[in-house]
């Protein structure tokens, strides 16, 4: 198996007394499309300023290409390419010259495809940064990180600002990166994006990763949504352990949520009873997501 | 009317309580000045012999393009003197103060989306603008009241009420009128930047404009704006003409900022932002060249402005190093080359006055480059640039360099534009190279002051800005020093007083050698504290 391309071990970061990250650990492989998904203020932006040097870890190690993240923060960068979620451009330079500086400051150059993208993502380059707005501010750091050619893409909240139709582009682009063999650390609040495109997924809450897997295997760990009708009555459907949330609609009809593991068992005890009518629906990052982040429901159970 | 205005009495309260700390800060250093230079005045100029002498001090053109024309007749008083020469330099303080207000309540919060918040309540569209009218009414009252206040309590002999309270209103008066002026700007540029850069810009061509008629033809002054603070004829006449002028020409310029107000929108300037370049320029790479395209502009109008500054005062080079004309006893007394010899003295030890000056002026830009390196972090402009493959000590250096080479150039400029036209000026020539060494001699001092800002942006950047104590302490020093008669050690606080009498004498090449030892002694030790911290200070 070939080295990660990003690894982070334990790794901490504390401002004052605030303990922004408490225990990080995940690892991006060769190829991989990496999702980091979390609510405001869990800690993402701080991950990713760690693995970028700009910040520098209280505890723990994070590499890059095998190299540290702060120490070699140079060799790294030359290798990588990064679009904030808060783009700032310098006011009184246009997006043309901001893209072209940017290509430079990593060796590269203003090719056709610079200019593809700047087609593609609809921007008008001789503008003055001052005039731009959100969106386009970050379609300028957005065509400067996908012209260059880079073996790690991290991507902080990269589409908060952009059009669904930008998104689209986006998210073509990221294939595009996918298919080429690129490795993507995308951190994103639009979980439609992270389902359609992540390979593997880390959830960020309060400083620490809750869970990092594919979704297929977070999905194993959740619970799907059954809504059955059958002809004998269900009630005692209600009393298997895998069943949860059961509500009854009428004797006969039923919703309720079952343990992944078990969808089987409970399927067979619905057929004993006659099923007239049913349909499973696995869970989506956004139910995932919610379950993670209920207080209530915990985390760990 | 109602409707433009809207709730304006509500942003002027806003905008006291935001900026109260502020304003006390700019009203006390103002008034307190004031009072403890009359304070100090009565001690040093209490004899006839010694006002006498200081009149004589006061009437040499070096002085007077510094200070304002020495009108007075004898018999002489303290407060005469103290009004003849306090003047034109308090009013230099009050203009920067209302340029500071003015495009702090205007600008600044239209390029920082406050307005935007703002506008989006029942709030007038010009609700902005008049709050920032009745905010400048309210500061520049108070300063005058206080400052008047306070000479009254100085009570210096000669002093009298009438005086004192012309003193202070015409003082605020005037600080309004550069108020407007700033206003008005406010609506033509762009962004804040553009309208302070303007703002300076006309106080400057204004300043330059009374020291040249006060010291060929001082009526010629009315028609320099910045010279009716002169010719109120303060403790003698006192004359309200000039206030009145003040007043009358707030008014205007506040008419046109209204009308120029009401055609542009939120935000954007009068004239439009012209469009930019499609692709960057070959030159446009790396830090370094990116920080000399974003300050361009600013780079540019200051070295011209230094090389004017120089050339301004060199002109009056020879109407100074002229002693035969204000003596004609010393022709015969002293010979030709005993004048020529005479002449020269005066115009070095001039030259060193102005020397100094550009230092202090020369230091301003490179200083505002150098709290870049924390102001465009925290704007997260850097963002882009940490995440390429620049190190820390390349981007230190990109900022620390350029700020050396706009400081050095500025200061070479000064001299010589000081060394230009006062060759051309004079009758018998002084070698430039001889001029030079002012510049040799004073830039390890400018070498230092930038140190101690990098030091100062790397290791305490929330405090980086206390830095511009020492060129507003420079400017005071300068101007007050010499009147005032600062003690040595209060002339050393600064590393513009370490250095020795150049250009009349040679540089002295051993403070010379530990002075530019200690800069980059400080620039080390900014960069090694620059290097361990975390870049974002949010």
């Amino acid at each position: 198996m070939m080295a990660a391309v990003l690894s982070i071990d334990h790794l901490q970061k504390r401002f004052g007394k605030f303990e922004a990250l408490k225990d990080i650990t995940f690892s991006i492989e060769p190829g991989e499309v990496f999702g980091f998904i979390g609510p405001n203020g869990a800690g993402k932006s701080t991950t990713i300023r760690t693995l970028l040097g700009i910040l520098r870890p209280t505890g723990g190690q994070a590499t890059i290409f095998g190299l540290d993240a702060w120490r070699d923060a140079v060799s790294i960068h030359k290798r990588i390419a990064y679009v904030p979620g808060d783009v700032n451009l310098w006011p009184n330079l246009s997006g043309g010259e901001v893209i072209d500086f940017l290509l430079r400051l990593n060796g590269q150059t203003h090719t056709p495809r610079t200019d593809e993208l700047i087609k593609q993502f609809d921007l008008d380059a001789t503008k003055k940064a001052r005039t731009y707005s959100k969106g386009n501010r970050q379609k300028v750091a957005l065509i400067a990180a996908f012209s260059s050619r880079a073996d790690l893409y991290i991507f902080d909240e990269p589409t908060s600002g952009l059009d669904p139709l930008m998104e689209e582009v986006f998210q073509q682009q990221v294939l595009a990166l996918k298919a080429a063999g690129k490795s993507v650390l995308l951190s994103s609040h639009i979980l439609s994006e992270v389902e359609r495109m992540c390979d593997r997924i880390a959830i960020i809450r309060q400083g620490e990763i809750i869970e990092v897997g594919t979704l297929a295997e977070m999905r194993q760990l959740s619970r799907s949504t059954v809504r059955a009708a059958t002809q004998q009555p269900l009630a005692a459907i209600q009393a298997l352990p895998a069943v949860h949330q059961f509500e009854a609609k009428t004797p006969t009809q039923a919703v309720f949520s079952v343990d992944a593991e078990a969808i089987g068992d409970v399927v067979a005890a619905l057929s004993r009873l006659g099923i007239t009518q049913l349909t499973t629906t696995p869970p989506t990052l956004e139910d995932l997501f919610l379950r993670y982040y209920n207080q209530e429901g915990g985390s760990h159970d | 009317m109602t409707n433009r205005y809207a709730n304006t009495w509500a942003l002027v309260r806003l905008n006291l309580r935001h900026d109260w700390l502020k304003i006390a800060l700019w009203i006390a250093g103002l008034a307190g000045l004031m009072a403890s230079a009359a304070a100090k005045f009565e001690g040093i100029y209490g004899s006839q012999h010694a006002m006498a002498s200081i009149a004589k001090t006061l009437k040499t053109p070096a002085m007077v393009s510094l200070l304002g024309p020495f009108t007075a007749k004898p018999p002489y008083t303290t407060a005469v003197i103290y009004g003849a020469e306090m003047m034109v330099f308090m009013g230099l303080f009050a203009a920067m103060m209302n340029v500071f207000f003015a495009v702090h309540a205007t600008r600044d919060e239209e390029d920082t989306g406050t307005s935007e918040l703002i506008l989006a309540h029942a709030v007038g569209r010009q609700s902005p603008l008049l709050a920032a009218i009745i905010e400048l009414i309210v500061i520049n009252g108070g300063a005058g009241v206080l400052e008047a206040v306070g000479l009254q309590a100085a009570n210096m002999p000669g002093a009298n009420a009438a005086g004192s309270w012309l003193f202070g209103l015409g003082l605020g008066v005037f600080g309004f009128m550069f108020g407007t002026f700033a206003l008005l700007f406010a609506q033509v540029a762009s962004s804040a930047r553009t309208a302070t850069i303007l703002s300076y810009a006309w106080l400057g061509v204004l300043f330059v404009a009374r020291m040249g008629t006060d010291v060929k033809d001082p009526d010629l002054t009315w028609w320099t704006i910045f010279g009716w603070i002169e010719k109120m004829a303060l403790y003698t006449a006192n004359v309200w003409t000039p206030v009145l002028m003040m007043a009358g020409l707030s008014v205007i310029v506040l008419a046109m900022t209204v009308s120029v107000a009401a055609l542009r929108d939120i935000g954007a300037g009068l004239v439009e932002p012209r469009s930019g370049r499609q692709t960057g320029s070959a030159l446009l790479r790396g830090p370094l060249m990116l920080l000399a395209r974003l300050e361009r502009m600013s780079t540019t109008i200051w070295l011209i402005g230094l090389f004017l500054l120089g050339a301004s005062y060199g002109s009056i080079f020879g109407t100074v190093g002229d002693l035969v004309k204000t003596n004609p006893m010393m022709a015969k007394l002293l010979g030709s080359s005993g004048v020529n010899a005479a002449n020269r003295a005066v115009v070095m030890g001039l030259a060193n006055t102005l020397v100094v000056i550009f230092a202090v002026v020369a230091v301003v830009p490179a200083i505002s480059t150098l709290l870049r390196l924390n102001s465009d972090e925290r704007k997260s402009y850097l963002e882009l640039l940490h995440a390429a493959p620049v190190s820390r000590l390349r981007l230190f250096l990109s900022f620390a360099a350029h700020a050396l080479a706009v400081g050095t150039a500025a200061l070479a400029l000064g001299v010589l534009g000081m060394a230009v036209a006062g060759n051309a000026a004079m009758s018998t020539p002084i070698s430039v190279a001889r001029f030079m060494r002012g510049f040799v001699g004073y830039w390890p001092a400018l070498l230092i002051v930038c140190g101690a800002a990098a030091v100062l942006a790397a290791l305490l950047p929330r405090l980086q800005a206390v830095i511009w104590i020492v060129p507003v302490y420079g400017v005071l020093s300068m101007f007050l020093g010499p009147m005032l008669d600062f003690p040595k050690w209060a002339q050393r606080l600064t590393p513009f007083g370490w250095v020795n009498k150049v250009p009349q004498h040679a540089v002295a090449w051993g403070p010379f050698a530990w002075m530019t030892g200690l800069g980059v002694v400080l620039f080390v030790v900014a960069y090694l504290g620059y290097r361990r911290r975390d870049l974002t200070m949010n």
